[in-house]
């Protein structure tokens, strides 16, 4: 069992009668890239706020390294944040940017120096010290933001939405970066952010929020594969949700009317007879054809259309009931499927089939 | 290009006329007015003359210029040392604040005048104040209140605060507070956070309030006439006795000059040590 290096005990904060963080427990391993994920106002930038000190909970227990520091003034916590706006000081140089929380703690100037430099070097920095802030790009700011705190060795970093400035390829190309940075320091990040995307790609664990509490916490590819509930499934990625009635429980299977027509789903959540349940499917978990598969859940609709997104070909199939279902499929497959009055067959294997809680 | 740029001039020409009408040739002719020869019962001879400067920069008047300059300079840093403080409660005072500005803004409403002599009843020997530390016992004489240069440090504080609470609290009201956090974040306490960041981010504030409590503090002359009744002497009071008392219109003129020079020589130092951006704190 790893060390808990942040652990926050059913904490509560509440704004002018409203409740943004809602009874959130949660525990950060030491040396975990940790992602907090959600759409604006689900409360992720104020749990990081809370952690940094700059908001105190109105209820509840902060613990960072064992030691509970709620009430604790953020200059005094090991933590640093990288700030959304980067919030690098306009009258400092970039070593005197970087340089100054070392200051603040009294470390000798030769090591101020040595430090700054090393940290500089780290962000590919290292001859932009006597410039200032303005005089550099965005990219550059965002990494002088960083290096003006790892400099300090903290145990925790926190980063809030740090790369939402940047255009998509230079976020794309940071993204990658931090993760490096990230297991070469081995620092616990806590990392916010809103897109879903760069969670997945850089982080360990992924805490999906939505208003002001959790509603999944997992690995990348349990969140994307295995979503718990709704939000989760819409949230992350794309996603055919499907909506049907359980007609037969069989064990390990369970199947579920919809649409005139039967789907086989797994019973991990232990539906019962007769239930309204949710089921998302991904759409490059289906396949179209236009005969059914053997051994894989077969639904029959009417193509719609198609549109091509670059990597792959979107098709769209309405079932009977009017609901549409979105396949991704390779170009190659579908030169044939032109024709709208097309009867199509959608289908995948009952194992792709997510049963959502409610 | 060029349309353009006539198209500019004919939209400026309102404005570029009516700075001509009153402040360009207003100037030029007290200028010419400074160089010119006084004659009996203040008649303007127009031969060219420099006696008006040689009496400015003799010891007697060249006494009250520096005199000014200091009293200006004192009761300037007076008012930084008050308003800082107080711009930066208002600027923090959340729901209040606008009722706070309208404090600051309310003296405004009444003639300077009127709110000298509203300080005379308090100030003067038997004044509201003299007789209530004698009346408890703190002092036995009363305190020279007025007709010292501390009472004319007074006034000018007094009429002029207002004028060095507004840039400075603008500037910290516009100040990005993510950079206080940025500093608590890597360590600073408050003091630490107010000295290294605050104070040099809202020194723009700091410089334009001090330019425009100056530049009136030096050449007021009623604040003098009210609180010494005329015993003691800023230059302004000498422009206005040079014109209308003495009928010495070329000595007016040239220390007009020698003031206007100094006033502009104040705002070029603040122009070499601001932004574009921090030139409209002035405004």
């Amino acid at each position: 069992m790893s060390v808990q290096m942040v652990r926050l005990e059913n904490v509560i904060k509440e704004f002018d009668d409203s409740i943004v963080v809602d009874n959130l427990s949660l525990d950060i391993r030491a040396g975990e890239f940790l992602t907090l994920l959600g759409p604006s106002g689900c409360g992720k930038t104020t749990t990081l706020r809370m952690i940094a000190g700059f908001e105190k909970p109105t209820t509840g227990k902060i613990l960072l390294n064992g030691k509970q520091v709620d009430d604790m003034e953020p200059y005094k916590r090991e933590v640093n944040t990288v700030f959304q706006s980067y919030s690098l000081f306009p009258h400092m140089t970039v070593f005197d940017n970087v340089a100054f929380g070392l200051k603040m703690k009294k470390v000798g100037k030769e090591e101020i120096k040595e430090r700054v430099t090393k940290a500089l070097k780290l962000v590919q920095l290292e001859e932009y010290g006597n410039r200032k802030p303005k005089q550099l790009s965005g990219g550059q700011q965002q990494r002088i933001a960083i290096a003006r705190a790892i400099v300090n060795n903290p145990k925790v970093l926190l980063l809030d939405e740090p790369l939402g400035a940047l255009d998509l390829k230079l976020r794309k190309q940071m993204q990658l970066e931090l993760k490096h940075l990230q297991q070469t320091l081995n620092i616990t990040f806590i990392y916010v952010t809103h897109d879903q995307e760069e969670a997945l790609t850089m982080s360990d664990r992924i805490v999906v929020m939505n208003k002001g509490k959790i509603e999944q916490i997992g690995q990348p590819v349990e969140i994307y594969e295995r979503p718990q509930t709704r939000f989760v499934a819409d949230f992350i990625g794309q996603t055919n949700i499907i909506e049907g009635t359980v007609s037969e429980i069989n064990g390990d299977l369970a199947t579920m009317e919809f649409a005139g027509q039967t789907i086989q789903i797994p019973n991990a959540n232990h539906v019962e007879l007769n239930e309204e349940v949710f089921i998302s499917v991904r759409p490059e978990k289906m396949k179209v054809s236009r005969t059914p598969f053997e051994g894989a859940i077969n639904l029959k609709g009417t193509f719609k259309e198609k549109i091509y997104v670059g990597s792959v070909t979107k098709i769209v199939v309405t079932m009977p009931n009017g609901k549409n279902l979105t396949i991704n499929e390779s170009h190659d497959k579908i030169e044939d499927l032109t024709d709208t009055s097309d009867e199509l067959f959608v289908s995948w294997k009952p194992i792709h089939s997510v049963v959502l809680k409610k | 290009m060029r349309s353009s740029f006539r198209k500019a001039y004919l939209l400026l020409s309102p404005s570029l006329f009516w700075l001509t009408l009153f402040l360009v040739i207003p100037v030029l002719f007290i200028a010419v007015i400074s160089f010119t020869t006084n004659g009996d019962f203040g008649r303007i001879i127009y031969e060219f003359s420099t006696d008006a400067y040689s009496s400015a920069f003799s010891s007697l008047y060249a006494k009250v210029i520096w005199q000014s300059i200091w009293w200006a300079l004192l009761a300037t840093i007076v008012c930084l040392v008050i308003a800082y403080p107080f711009a930066y409660f208002i600027a923090n005072a959340g729901k209040w604040k606008n009722i706070l500005l309208l404090l600051v803004m309310v003296p405004f409403w009444t003639n300077l005048l009127i709110r000298l002599y509203a300080w005379i009843i308090l100030l003067n020997n038997q004044g509201v104040v003299n007789n209530f530390l004698i009346k408890l016992g703190f002092i036995d004489e009363p305190l020279a209140l007025m007709y010292s240069p501390g009472g004319v440090i007074l006034g000018l504080v007094y009429g002029f605060l207002p004028f060095m609470i507004l840039p400075i609290y603008s500037s910290i009201e516009q100040l990005d507070k993510t950079y206080l956090e940025a500093s608590e974040d890597l360590g600073a306490g408050p003091v630490r956070t107010f000295l290294s960041i605050t104070l040099p981010l809202t020194f723009p504030g700091i410089l334009a309030g001090f330019i425009i409590t100056f530049v009136p503090a030096i050449s007021v002359f009623v604040v003098t006439d009210l609180f010494t009744g005329g015993k003691l002497l800023m230059v302004g009071n000498v422009i206005r006795d040079a014109f209308l008392v003495e009928m010495n219109w070329q000595l007016g003129a040239a220390l007009s000059l020698l003031l206007m020079i100094l006033v502009l020589l104040s705002l070029m130092i603040f122009m070499r040590f601001t932004s574009r951006k921090d030139r409209k704190l002035l405004i």
